[in-house]
């Protein structure tokens, strides 16, 4: 099987970048409907992406995945209903109630699973699988010792973070706005765009960005994943599905992020054994840190953690 | 005219400790919720063997009182072994139900230990009406709701499902979506849906912006008090006791108290309020009214500011924790009445904290019964005349105007 690439979408000209970069299938959606999403696309913008990206012979994956209030799930079901109708590949789910309607309105669009950090064990994603998703986003709470026993005991293919932001709280409240109002120093702006961050105490050189959206406040972990040089590892364990998350990247420099990790698909998948694979991949890691934004580390975030460290 | 009743709802408890479970019972509580060895978020509570599982569900039972087990961790891989025969020992000890939040978990305690009925745990986030349906045909007996659903909502949830509903009343509160935050194991290495949450949205952290010259600035403001204030994520207390009306009448099955870290004084003294303001609305509702005593009872165990959470809107500034600290009233736990005699008017009482001569203590018992003391007088257990019970468990007795009963907690202000 072709390891495939999912990159998440900016917008219509980024699309295109990104398609011509490698990518199999391009992530995106409203925030209405959607977690944490580079852009917010309405259904027309979405119509526009999902014919571009059906004239490259690729797929579309729409976020479905909010937790949703009751007013919300009430529009669900016509959200789906559209989707279906402009032929979108695959949505993601992370609320069990989406599920409920995919079967009531017998719609037909296959869902992968993705609760953020919920999703963690073999049991609960074939759960998931006896549920009809066809595929689970896996926390990025799982290290890679973890991912060997879970690699062997799944039904349905899992979803990997090797480029990006990992979300690590999602608050209803704005945490930003009732701060700013406490210290009457009102942040005019809160959303992603302003680029705001906080310190852990004593350790000042730490950066968890921070946002509020329709979905609430989001904190995001201290450096971006960055799984180039361990990509052989994922392979080797059959973990084939590999999502770049342009959250925070440069919109202009994230296709080149795609074209490096497409380029270390490439070689995975020939298994040319003609070159040395661990200098290629830290070539192509350079490439990646040198398309990184301003201020934002990169690290191999829970992968290489002894499970036994987490307490 | 006919006084309408209605049915009353269940008050839930914590407890942390076999102690604790019959304490809560008899101060009122309809069910208490317990941790077993494993699987349960509270690594630190007082946890409950088989054993004494099955000896609690007896003493609730004979009560008309039930108990639940939460077992509502996240499982990764290692943790999955040993389910199954975790769930049948739990249901073989008579326990009413188990609170689960993992989907893994959930089915290997339907599938595994048939008869054994399955709540889903408030880590699982439960927010609309289609979920709940969702959980109902998996076989559920009882959805928690996430805390982040208001009153409107309930009332509309209730409407579109026929599946059990709990719902938190009062205590401590996650700020985030329960369940969706990692913060704990990303800047402490302890796992929040493990049993390891550091509480790490409690800290104070600085707050930056990234201007276009590359050189990170500080955003933080100052508060009404002229302090520099650090950005916090931190909630204040959940306290539902002047809308209980509100609870009822929305058709929440199950009123949930937060705490099973708390003390024995907590526990006693939460059930007891809201068993009675529960039991004082359902027996009458058009005559209810809420009792100030209640509500002050509340701040005698409060650690924190309390607030209705997000049962009429989303929480502002005011629910969250900035600034300096309001000072809390703050009681101790000082003794347990062994015996009372009524022609001598001496009671006797199992020391638990230093008291002594001047000090003005408080007895509090089921029901609500309550009765205020300042002790003049203090005997050891051998009829001889102390001015202070020092050590612990030491056995005392002093006049006290007022009969009080075998088991009844006393307070002390230490303000």
């Amino acid at each position: 099987m072709r390891t495939e690439l999912v990159a998440t979408v900016a917008s219509l000209p980024q699309a295109k970048a990104l398609l011509e970069a490698g990518a199999d299938r391009l992530y995106l959606g409203e925030d209405y409907f959607g977690l944490r999403l580079p852009h917010s696309f309405d259904l027309d913008e979405l119509a526009e992406v999902v014919q571009l990206t059906h004239q490259h012979h690729k797929k579309v994956t729409v976020a479905v995945n909010a937790i949703f209030h009751n007013d919300r799930i009430k529009k669900v079901g016509n959200y789906l209903r559209a989707l279906q109708a402009m032929s979108v590949d695959e949505i993601s789910v992370g609320d069990p109630g989406v599920i409920y309607l995919l079967q009531q309105l017998q719609i037909t669009i296959p869902y992968i699973y993705d609760a953020a950090d919920l999703v963690t064990s073999s049991r609960q994603i074939n759960f998931w699988a006896k549920h009809q998703a066809t595929a689970a986003v896996l926390a990025r709470e799982v290290p890679y010792e973890e991912m060997v026993p879970l690699s062997k005991a799944i039904k349905i293919p899992v979803e990997v973070l090797v480029y990006g932001a990992t979300v690590i709280h999602q608050s209803g409240r704005p945490l930003l706005r009732n701060y700013s109002n406490f210290v009457q120093e009102h942040l005019a702006e809160t959303d992603r765009e302003r680029g705001l961050f906080i310190a852990a105490p004593h350790h000042p050189e730490t950066h968890y960005s921070i946002y509020e959206d329709v979905n609430g406040t989001h904190v995001f972990a201290n450096n971006d994943v960055d799984l180039m040089t361990v990509l052989p590892k994922l392979w080797q364990l059959g973990l084939r599905r590999w999502k770049l998350d342009g959250l925070y990247a440069d919109s202009q420099t994230f296709p080149q992020i795609v074209v490096a990790f497409d380029q270390a698909r490439q070689l995975l998948d020939q298994q040319d054994n003609s070159v040395s694979l661990e200098s290629q991949l830290q070539q192509l890691d350079v490439q990646v840190t040198h398309n990184q934004p301003n201020g934002r580390g990169l690290d191999l975030g829970f992968f290489d953690l002894d499970p036994n460290e987490v307490k | 005219m006919q006084n309408i009743k209605v049915k009353h709802p269940e008050v839930l408890a914590p407890a942390g400790t076999p102690e604790k479970l019959r304490v809560a019972i008899d101060y009122g509580a309809d069910a208490v919720y317990i941790g077993g060895d494993a699987y349960g978020l509270r690594s630190r509570a007082g946890n409950f063997s088989f054993d004494e599982m099955a000896a609690g569900a007896a003493y609730a039972h004979e009560r008309g009182a039930k108990v639940y087990v939460a077992a509502n961790i996240v499982a990764h891989e290692q943790n999955l072994a040993g389910a199954g025969a975790f769930y049948r020992h739990v249901r073989d000890a008579g326990i009413d139900a188990v609170i689960v939040s993992d989907p893994s978990l959930i089915e290997t305690a339907i599938t595994e230990a048939p008869g054994l009925k399955v709540h889903l745990s408030t880590q699982a986030s439960a927010t609309n009406y289609e979920t709940l349906n969702f959980w109902k045909n998996e076989g559920l007996e009882r959805v928690v709701l996430a805390r982040e659903v208001g009153i409107d909502e309930i009332k509309e949830i209730r409407q579109h499902t026929d599946i059990q509903i709990e719902a938190f009343i009062h205590g401590a509160m996650c700020i985030g979506y329960s369940g969706r935050c990692v913060l704990s194991n990303h800047l402490s290495l302890r796992d929040a849906n493990r049993g390891g949450c550091a509480q790490n949205c409690r800290w104070k952290y600085d707050l930056f912006d990234l201007p276009e010259n590359g050189q990170k600035r500080e955003l933080m403001g100052h508060g009404p008090d002229g302090q520099l204030e650090k950005f916090s994520m931190s909630a204040v207390d959940m306290s539902m006791i002047e809308h209980i009306p509100d609870l009822v009448d929305a058709g929440v099955d199950s009123l949930k108290i937060e705490g099973r870290m708390k003390t024995i004084h907590y526990v006693s003294t939460v059930a007891n309020v809201y068993s009675t303001a529960v039991r004082s609305y359902c027996a009458d509702p058009e005559h209810y009214q809420l009792d100030p005593a209640w509500v002050d009872e509340l701040w005698k165990v409060a650690q924190r500011e309390l607030s209705t959470g997000f049962y009429y809107g989303v929480p502002d500034e005011n629910f969250q924790l900035f600034g300096k600290r309001r000072r809390m009233p703050r009681y101790t736990f000082v003794g347990q009445v062994l015996a009372y005699d009524k022609a001598s008017k001496q009671v006797t009482v199992q020391q638990r904290n230093n008291f002594g001569i001047g000090d003005t203590v408080e007895f509090y018992g089921p029901n609500f019964a309550h009765h205020s003391q300042k002790i003049t007088d203090l005997y050891d257990d051998q009829n001889q005349p102390i001015d202070r019970a020092p050590h612990a468990m030491q056995v005392v007795h002093f006049t006290c105007a007022q009969a009080v009963q075998p088991g009844d907690f006393m307070r002390a202000n230490e303000n």
